[in-house]
């Protein structure tokens, strides 16, 4: 199978925006993009995401909410926006109890910690004005933190919201310090308010101090996330070294307060850019070095590793030295060389080099100009991997090793880190001072629900493992398929002998499992997108089913245009499959019957079903990506169209908006009931949608603006009874981990986990549901929140539903990570981001054409 | 799926108009229903207005192929010689509102086109985007990559602007007398405006070309062709289409020869194909090679000569017989002239040097004898006028409607 294909038939395994080195690794094939994506998205997240200079301890981005305070209202930060979303308390049948009943019990290990506060334990969040006003913070700080009162007690500032654990005597506080100048400055505290320990603002500030507390433990932070340097993982044939690292976060769960840890890592090179510039210098000579050198470096990113921060070389500076001087914010001049002898201590050697240049855009001061910065050559280390180092198997297998954790490595790394939290002294005093009690690791009950029987044309198939039942299936009719007759294979010329064997291949696992190829017509075309472009033009009438192309190679255009041709201008779908795949020796028929199934969806044949108990149920999955070129958002939409559940209506949509918030789902969702009146006569009773693609903090503009277009279209469509409707939030990416007890070790827990109890929210109708095979690493449960919810399903049978759906995946034959619809309309949305970029003909929206 | 409010159909609207006057005419109208006895003899009767004349036939619902034999044809005429320009100019990219230097323009394409004529010259060169602002590097390099992938620095092809703008306003206009029209992309508009204004500075050439958007000018030519307006979906799918893609002789020779489908001159000649496909056909226009790439489609064919099609028939019941394009089997030996002619600036290309010539052989036969006959063929509905000369099957048909 191609690369692409593989990818796609576990599409599972690889989601664009995996976050860290470490997290899911479900499969190992697609590892090496995984890892050189993280590498990318986590340092520029870290760019964009760090709130807490490093130059202030005590940073505090935290929210106003619910307080007064005007002057320096700093945001609360995205993901803990989504918390004052209460859409549990709207579900009458949930509100009381949320959780399931069947499946047996499994007891679950977790990588939560309890964090326990006194009874009646309050935040007290206080406004400080300074007299006259102060525009350094660092002043500012200062200032207040040298007052007696304040010393002892337990603080969180960040130059104008000051948290404090402890209430001061007075509601206004008067207090006057002088300055090194000599001026007197007075400072007034007033009381803002009063917060429990469940409000946001006092999560947010948890947050601060457990940040804290691993910067005790000598951790650094880059970007969101902690990294121990001083324990590095060297790979040093490769000049590569892997920092461990933690992502923690405290937030309110269930029933208590719990601090979470989840283990990561950072791929660092051990090169800096001034001995990467001087290696090329040699290789190239130095008539083209400049040239080389902006092709190479412009665009990478860098570490300084004095304040462990990651910037982009935007350019490179070539008439700057470090013996030139910058001015400092405080107007003085100063050269490079002194800036960083006096700053860091560090000296630099060569006073020749390039500097480079960064265009910063400071988070603090809401200004949307960017400032140049300049960087030192040899201070900066490259991170992440060259896209050579990255298709070096051995050398990604080297770093696979390190940073794939299983269960039980996971397992110890977090029982190392709280066993340093406790023994710290330092960290015991910020934790003691601020009144939390840091507890003992949380386990919980979860349930196994039970596996489902694979529904095929004349038989029902209990797969042994429900990760994979394509040998289950081997001699099994598919439910329906349409017979393929007119069809177009486009060759170069020296595969045509292959091209003819797997044909043969083709026919031979097609009529064994009930969809019928005829020969095609074969045409051999010279090697180069425009030929076979030109051939398909050529030989493409509205009579031939499905054009397959054998691909010389993986080039992007190839496909791009063929797709774009074939998607929009001349609706017929189409095929594509790498000559390489074709090649591999031994391995042909696993490979047919894999394209058989494709071809058969694509036509719109249906392969396999199960047992769905409710009758007249739609299903929709909704998933939203960026355009690649043109950054516009791409909707995709997919229905499903019959009771079943076997056939699809998928459709997409290119809005010309920034906002990755889809306002064409009443179109979608009219047209996708019109399909479902034409096949069915009636319309469905019960409406399922499944939403992925949500991003932190964009809860609320779903409760706000998506539930109630896809409510609208649904009571439109009919005028006496309409269908009722739940929308489902899915999350790839959740912060629990679950692990299974087993002999005293612990270990992957089995497929169809699900735990809605203690890692849930409060104020959610949530689970987290295991549907995917993890043969390395740690399984990555998904996260369900139904955020609306007229269809009243118990939670048992919700849960049941949506487990279910995760194997209806016919790209792939075993279960998958998201439930079906969801996976399509992800497909269908990389499709068109990535190779077409605009709306796919409406012709084929009742087959699976993306495949 | 049932329909909850009864629609309003247009009859509905026609009466509601009706009922002021049939009031002051004393009748007792409350309602629409009431009105309806009243309004059926108006129904009946051609409607005059400014935009529909008596007499004039009201296109039908169905766009594709509507009645053009009843058209006034001195409009058409006018129509179909009238000249547009087509301009495109690509940036490295877009730079922050904040900056100064909101784009880099780095390669310009012009065409020169009729309904009647199709292509009639092209002008096309890349142009020295003058100095990266500092920092900006990395997000222009990442911009050309993603498109038309031009070097941003150390590109020899590049001109200077004031060079080029020069040269272009001779291309657009050589002779002393009003401007034609010149019209890009809607998408494209502010950019092209942004470089035109900009490199008019940096050249003091003083000249507002007033640019108008495609999108308009097709709504323009449909509205006048059938007096009504085409559906914003319809223009757009028009002018968005992939298959021209890799056509010959349509992307500049740099983009052609590295296979790069981002050139500022294959969109303008995209435009041109787009426009010759579905209007031009519209109009009853023989499309030439000079409308859209028909060498590609030849039989013959001298593009991919290994195409080879298998006949897998020997398994096969059942013999699909592919129509193809045969309909362009026209030989057409004649290659466009790539050598810049007599007094035009370069990057300048005219396709023949008389202009009424587009191609040789049946071509020309075909309109030799369409002259000869009786112009009324060529403007009556196509089908027909052309059966003598095609075969019933291959009928006169746009590319769109095979695919």
């Amino acid at each position: 199978m191609s690369g692409r294909a593989r990818v796609r038939a576990r599409g599972i395994a690889r989601s664009p925006s995996a976050t860290e080195v470490g997290r899911t690794q479900v499969s190992p094939s697609p590892i090496s993009v995984t890892l050189s994506d993280n590498e990318a998205s986590s340092s520029s997240d870290s760019m964009e995401t760090s709130k807490i200079s490093p130059n202030c301890k005590y940073g505090i981005s935290s929210g106003t909410v619910g307080s007064t305070c005007t002057e320096r209202g700093v945001t609360i930060s995205r993901n803990f926006m989504d918390l004052d979303i209460c859409t549990r308390q709207k579900l009458a049948h949930v509100r009381d109890c949320k959780t399931g009943s069947s499946g047996i019990p499994v007891k679950l290990v977790t990588n939560l910690f309890s964090l326990d506060l006194p009874q009646n334990w309050q935040l007290y969040q206080y406004h400080v004005t300074y007299v006259p006003d102060l525009a350094s913070r660092r002043l500012r700080i200062a200032l207040l933190y040298s007052h007696s009162e304040l010393s002892n007690k337990a603080k969180a500032f960040d130059g104008a919201i000051l948290f404090l654990s402890q209430k001061l005597k007075e509601k206004v506080t008067e207090l006057s310090s002088e300055t090194k100048r000599g001026e007197t400055v007075k400072m007034t505290i007033t009381l803002t308010s009063e917060l429990p320990s469940s409000s946001p603002v006092c999560i947010q500030v948890f947050n601060i101090i457990f940040r804290k507390i691993l910067k005790k433990l000598s951790m650094y932070q880059i970007g969101r996330n902690f990294y121990n340097p001083s324990e590095p993982v060297e790979i040093p044939q490769h000049k590569l070294s892997v920092w461990p690292g933690f992502a923690i976060s405290v937030s309110q769960f269930e029933s208590r307060l719990l601090f979470s840890a989840d283990v990561c890592y950072k791929v660092l090179r051990n090169e800096t850019v001034l001995e990467f510039m001087t290696a090329l210098c040699y290789k190239t000579g130095p008539s083209c070095f400049i040239e080389t050198c902006e092709k190479q470096l412009i665009g990478l990113i860098v570490l300084t590793r004095y304040n462990n921060k990651t910037y982009r070389i935007d350019d490179i500076d070539w008439s700057v030295r470090p013996t030139h001087t910058f001015q400092k914010q405080n107007g003085t001049e100063i050269t490079y060389v002194d800036y960083y002898k006096q700053q860091y201590d560090i000296t630099l050697s060569d006073l020749n080099q390039p500097m480079l240049v960064n265009l910063w855009k400071s988070k603090r001061n809401n200004n949307t100009e960017a400032q140049l910065v300049h960087l030192v050559p040899e201070l900066c280390f490259l991170t992440g991997m060259t896209d050579q180092a990255a298709s070096d198997f051995q050398l990604m297998k080297a770093v696979a090793e390190e940073t794939r954790l299983g269960p039980l490595g996971r397992q110890q790394r977090l029982a190392r880190l709280v066993d340093n939290i406790q023994r710290n002294k330092d960290a015991r005093f910020e934790l003691e001072t601020w009144g939390l009690h840091f507890g003992s690791q949380m386990s919980l009950t979860g349930r196994v629900v039970p596996s489902e029987k694979i529904l095929l044309q004349d038989h029902i198939c209990q797969p042994v493992s429900s990760a994979d039942w394509s040998k289950d299936i081997r001699a099994c009719k598919i439910l329906s398929a349409q017979s393929l007759t007119t069809w177009l294979i486009l060759c170069s010329n020296r595969m045509e002998i292959v091209t003819e064997g797997f044909v043969n291949c083709l026919r031979k696992v097609g009529s064994a499992m009930g969809f019928n190829v005829d020969y095609p017509k074969i045409i051999k075309v010279q090697e180069n997108p425009a030929a076979f472009l030109r051939a398909i033009q050529q030989q493409v009438h509205p009579d031939v089913q499905l054009v397959m192309c054998i691909l010389p190679s993986n080039q992007k255009n190839y496909y791009d245009s063929i797709k774009k041709y074939l998607s929009s201008d001349c609706p017929v779908p189409s095929q594509c499959v790498l000559t390489r795949t074709l090649n591999k020796q031994g391995m042909m028929m696993s490979i047919a019957t894999k394209i058989a199934m494709q071809m058969t969806c694509k036509l719109g044949g249906e392969l396999w079903a199960v047992e769905i108990p409710l009758k007249s149920l739609m299903v929709v999955g909704i998933d939203v990506c960026k355009d690649a070129l043109s950054k516009q958002v791409v909707v995709g939409c997919v229905a499903s169209v019959n009771p079943r559940i076997t056939r699809w209506f998928s459709r997409c949509i290119v809005q010309r908006t920034i906002t990755d918030v889809a306002d064409c789902l009443k179109v979608f969702m009219t047209g996708a009931l019109n399909k479902w009146y034409k096949y069915n006569h009636d319309l469905p009773a019960r409406i399922i949608v499944y939403r992925d693609g949500v991003g932190d903090g964009q809860l609320k503009t779903l409760v706000e603006y998506e539930v109630p277009q896809l409510l609208n279209s649904v009571t439109e469509a009919s005028s006496n009874t309409s269908s009722r409707l739940s929308v489902i939030v899915i999350r790839k990416k959740c912060m629990p981990r679950f692990f299974t007890e087993m002999n005293r070790s612990v270990q992957n827990p089995p497929l169809g986990t699900v735990v809605d109890s203690e890692a849930t929210r409060p104020e959610w109708y949530d689970f987290y549901l295991i549907s995917q095979a993890a043969s390395q690493g740690t399984v990555n449960p998904t996260y369900y929140n139904v955020i609306y919810d007229d269809n009243g399903l118990k939670p048992d049978h919700m849960q049941r539903l949506t487990f279910k759906l995760c194997h209806l995946y016919y790209n792939w034959p075993g279960i998958v990570s998201i439930p079906a619809p969801c996976l399509y309309a992800h497909k269908l949305t990389f499709l068109v981001s990535q190779s077409i970029h605009k709306e796919p003909s409406l012709q084929l929206a009742n087959s699976l054409f993306y495949l | 799926m049932p329909n909850r409010r009864a629609s309003r159909n247009a009859y509905y609207f026609f009466v509601q108009e009706k009922i002021p006057e049939l009031r002051r005419r004393g009748l007792p109208v409350a309602r629409v229903a009431d009105a309806i006895p009243y309004c059926s003899p108006d129904w009946a009767k051609p409607v005059s207005t400014p935009l529909r004349r008596p007499g004039m036939l009201v296109p039908k619902q169905n766009v594709s192929l509507p009645d053009m034999s009843s058209l006034s044809l001195k409009s058409d005429q006018a129509l179909l010689g009238g000249i547009f320009y087509f301009l495109n100019i690509f940036s490295h990219g877009e730079l922050p509102p904040h900056c100064e230097q909101r784009f880099l323009p780095c390669e310009i394409g012009c065409v020169k086109y009729s309904l009647q004529e199709g292509v009639m010259a092209d002008f096309h060169s890349f142009i020295n985007p003058g100095e990266i602002p500092r920092g900006f590097r990395f997000h222009c390099q990442a911009a050309s990559d993603s498109s038309h992938k031009i070097p941003i620095s150390n590109f020899e092809s590049g001109h200077d602007q004031a060079t080029v703008l020069q040269n272009l306003y001779r291309f657009i206009h050589p002779y002393p007398g009003s401007w034609p029209p010149i019209y890009c992309k809607s998408d494209d508009r502010a950019r092209v405006n942004w470089c035109l204004k900009h490199m008019a500075k940096a050249s003091e050439i003083r000249q507002d070309l007033e640019l108008l958007t495609v999108e308009d000018l097709v709504v323009g030519i449909y509205q006048q062709k059938f007096l009504k307006e085409p559906s914003k979906t319809w223009v757009r799918s028009l002018l968005d289409v992939a298959m021209w893609d890799y056509s010959s002789n349509t992307r500049c020779k740099w983009h052609e020869e590295n296979d790069i489908l981002f050139c500022a001159l294959a969109v303008c000649r995209k435009i041109a194909y787009c426009i010759s496909n579905s209007l031009a056909t519209l109009f009853g226009i023989q499309l030439t090679e000079a409308h859209v790439p028909l060498q590609d489609y030849e039989a013959s064919n001298s593009v991919t000569p290994k195409m080879v099609v298998l006949d897998a028939g020997r398994y096969q019941k059942l013999r699909v017989e592919s129509p193809g394009f045969s309909h362009f089997n026209y030989s057409n030996q004649e290659q466009r002239s790539n050598t810049p002619i007599g007094d035009y600036p370069s990057g300048v290309k005219i396709s023949g040097q008389n202009s009424s010539v587009r191609g040789r052989g049946i071509t020309r036969l075909l309109e030799s004898i369409s002259n000869s006959s009786s112009n009324i063929h060529k403007f009556s509905n196509c089908e027909t006028s052309l059966s003598p000369y095609m075969s019933q099957k291959d009928g006169y048909k746009s590319f769109s409607s095979f695919s």
